[in-house]
């Protein structure tokens, strides 16, 4: 009996790896089909055989129950089995290494190249750069971004990095709070991304110039200055895959595991977790990378977003082409000011 | 040392759920809280079953591994429990459960679940034995008054058995060989694998 069990998982194996060949509607008939083959012609020859019974136990199917409850008709899901050893397995391992992976390359990177700097001196002339609503949109943002990081590097490979070095108790009280966190900041995130995305979508739009940003890699390595608009190619397909791409990811899924209230079933929020984690996993890696370009890895980068100013050599250089737009009047200032009034009313020295 | 296990015998199972009435009475459990439940298979027709089902004590405990800050542990007699102070609810360990077992009080918004509960096999936690701590928060510790679990013992029928995973195997055999069928254990393969040794194999097959 056993062996018969064996043949066929066996040739249900088979028959999925045939899939492809005659489709999947043509696969589930069959195996329907069979399924109920057996299960009849086994009771006939064999009085008293419980085997199709547990086959359809351990397939998941609900049975009655006066216990209500999230699946409680259910008593044998497989799905947890292939959830654990994916998230213990290959998502912790090569997540892991994967972070520190990006850490390392962006240290080697800062000791070869260095901060990208200006290639000539500052005017001390500043021109706005961020609205202080600009500013407001992308802090909440990011500092809603580094709460749920953090946390969520506790929760996954707290176990194994933070708890042998702070004791159980300790790190139990701090992976609870980071839960909480978790839970609590998910959603203001989700809606900081929302305000950031209407507000910065009109100057994260692909232009022709782009591509030649890209061709040329920004200068960063030849140190050549290649004009872009108010955000070049990098920041758009950070702002575009990472922002709205991964944002949308890991919102989407967070949000599923968030509200349980729902009575979503597990093997819908074991996928969830695993798409989560992995989205969460490489949003860290690339927002590493625009941290450090947004603050070690670049003058005046930094000072750009906390204060909204930034040096007008600073602006030449890295976003030429709004400059130029700014400084001819062809569009405003962040704030709202027309860009050519606000030179007009600049010092007197360039009156000559 | 023994090692306890649980093995309900479809072939006897009346789905009367004294199991259920009885582990509740027997912990106090909080409200919305069902340690142990019973699921019929094929309701009303021919080939219906009946299964009580807990946490299964298993020898490599999906809970325990999956468990963010490791706050499972198995006792000398292999029963699975877990230390609510630390627990964080997640929920992971409700997720990886093949049983269900692992419950939590609430299924509120932004994950707000509470600490996670589920059978003891009457055994406490890692409070003093039968100390009032103790009893609030894992119910009663049957075990340390050398007890068996409550469900198994108010079984009407004898279908649960609870205890030394030797001694109920045997039983359940005897069973099997004198009515000539129903020699599926349910579980066993799932929840205690393969033997380390071959006294602790399943009567005959496991099959689910």
């Amino acid at each position: 009996m056993r062996a018969t069990f064996l043949g066929m998982r066996h040739f249900l194996l088979g028959l999925m790896l045939l899939l492809p060949l005659f489709g999947g509607a043509a696969w589930a008939q069959t195996q329907d089909s069979r399924m109920q083959e057996t299960q009849a012609q086994r009771q006939q020859v064999q009085p008293g055989n419980n085997a199709p019974v547990w086959r359809e136990v351990r397939s998941g199917k609900e049975g009655v129950t006066t216990v209500r409850g999230r699946e409680t008709g259910v008593l044998v899901q497989s799905e947890g089995q292939t959830w654990r050893k994916l998230r213990n397995g290959p998502i912790t391992f090569y997540g892991g290494w994967l972070v520190v992976l990006m850490l390392v390359a962006i240290g080697v990177f800062y000791k070869l190249r260095g901060p990208i700097g200006l290639h000539s001196p500052p005017t001390g002339k500043t021109i706005e750069r961020f609205s202080s609503f600009e500013r407001i949109a992308h802090w909440s943002m990011a500092i809603s971004f580094c709460i749920l990081a953090l946390s969520g590097l506790t929760m996954l490979f707290g176990k194994y990095v933070l708890m042998p070095l702070i004791g159980h108790t300790l790190f139990s009280w701090l992976a609870e709070l980071g839960k909480n966190l978790h839970n609590f900041v998910g959603p203001i995130f989700l809606f900081s991304i929302v305000v950031f995305v209407l507000k910065f979508i009109r100057d994260n739009i692909p232009r022709a110039y782009d591509l030649t940003w890209l061709v040329k890699g920004g200068g960063v390595l030849t140190g050549e200055v290649v004009p872009s608009g108010r955000f070049n190619a990098g920041e758009k397909i950070w702002f575009w895959g990472g922002v709205i791409g991964l944002g949308t990811v890991s919102c989407a899924s967070g949000l599923v595991l968030d509200f349980p209230n729902f009575d979503q079933t597990r093997a819908l929020m074991m996928l969830a977790n695993v798409v989560h984690v992995i989205a969460g996993i490489w949003f860290i890696m690339w927002a590493a990378t625009h941290i450090y370009l947004g603050t070690v890895g670049t003058t005046g980068a930094y000072e750009a977003m906390r204060n909204g100013y930034v040096d007008e050599t600073w602006a030449r250089e890295h976003a030429q082409y709004w400059y130029d737009d700014v400084k001819a009047g062809r569009r405003a200032l962040p704030s709202g000011e027309p860009g050519a009034a606000a030179a007009a009313s600049a010092p007197p020295q360039v009156q000559h | 040392m023994a090692r306890m296990k649980f093995l309900c015998d479809d072939e006897r199972c009346i789905a009367c759920n004294g199991c259920v009435t009885a582990c509740k009475q027997e912990n106090e459990v909080p409200w919305g809280v069902n340690r142990r439940r019973v699921v019929t298979l094929n309701e009303g027709v021919r080939g219906e079953r009946s299964i009580s089902v807990a946490c299964m004590h298993c020898s490599d405990a999906p809970c325990m591994a999956v468990c963010p800050v490791d706050c499972f542990y198995h006792t000398e007699e292999g029963v699975v429990l877990h230390d609510k102070d630390m627990c964080i609810g997640c929920g992971y360990c409700f997720y990886a459960c093949p049983f269900g077992a692992p419950q939590f009080p609430q299924a509120g918004a932004f994950g707000m679940r509470g600490k996670m509960d589920k059978c003891t096999f009457c055994a406490g936690g890692p409070e003093k034995d039968n100390s009032k701590e103790e009893f609030a928060k894992y119910g009663s510790n049957r075990l340390a008054q050398g007890k068996l679990p409550a469900c198994a013992e108010m079984c009407s029928t004898k279908a649960l058995l609870g205890g030394d995973g030797d001694v109920i195997a045997d039983i359940f055999r005897n069973r099997a060989i004198k009515r000539g069928k129903g020699s599926e254990v349910w579980g066993w393969g799932t929840a205690y694998g393969k033997p380390d040794h071959p006294q602790q194999q399943a009567p005959t097959g496991a099959k689910s």
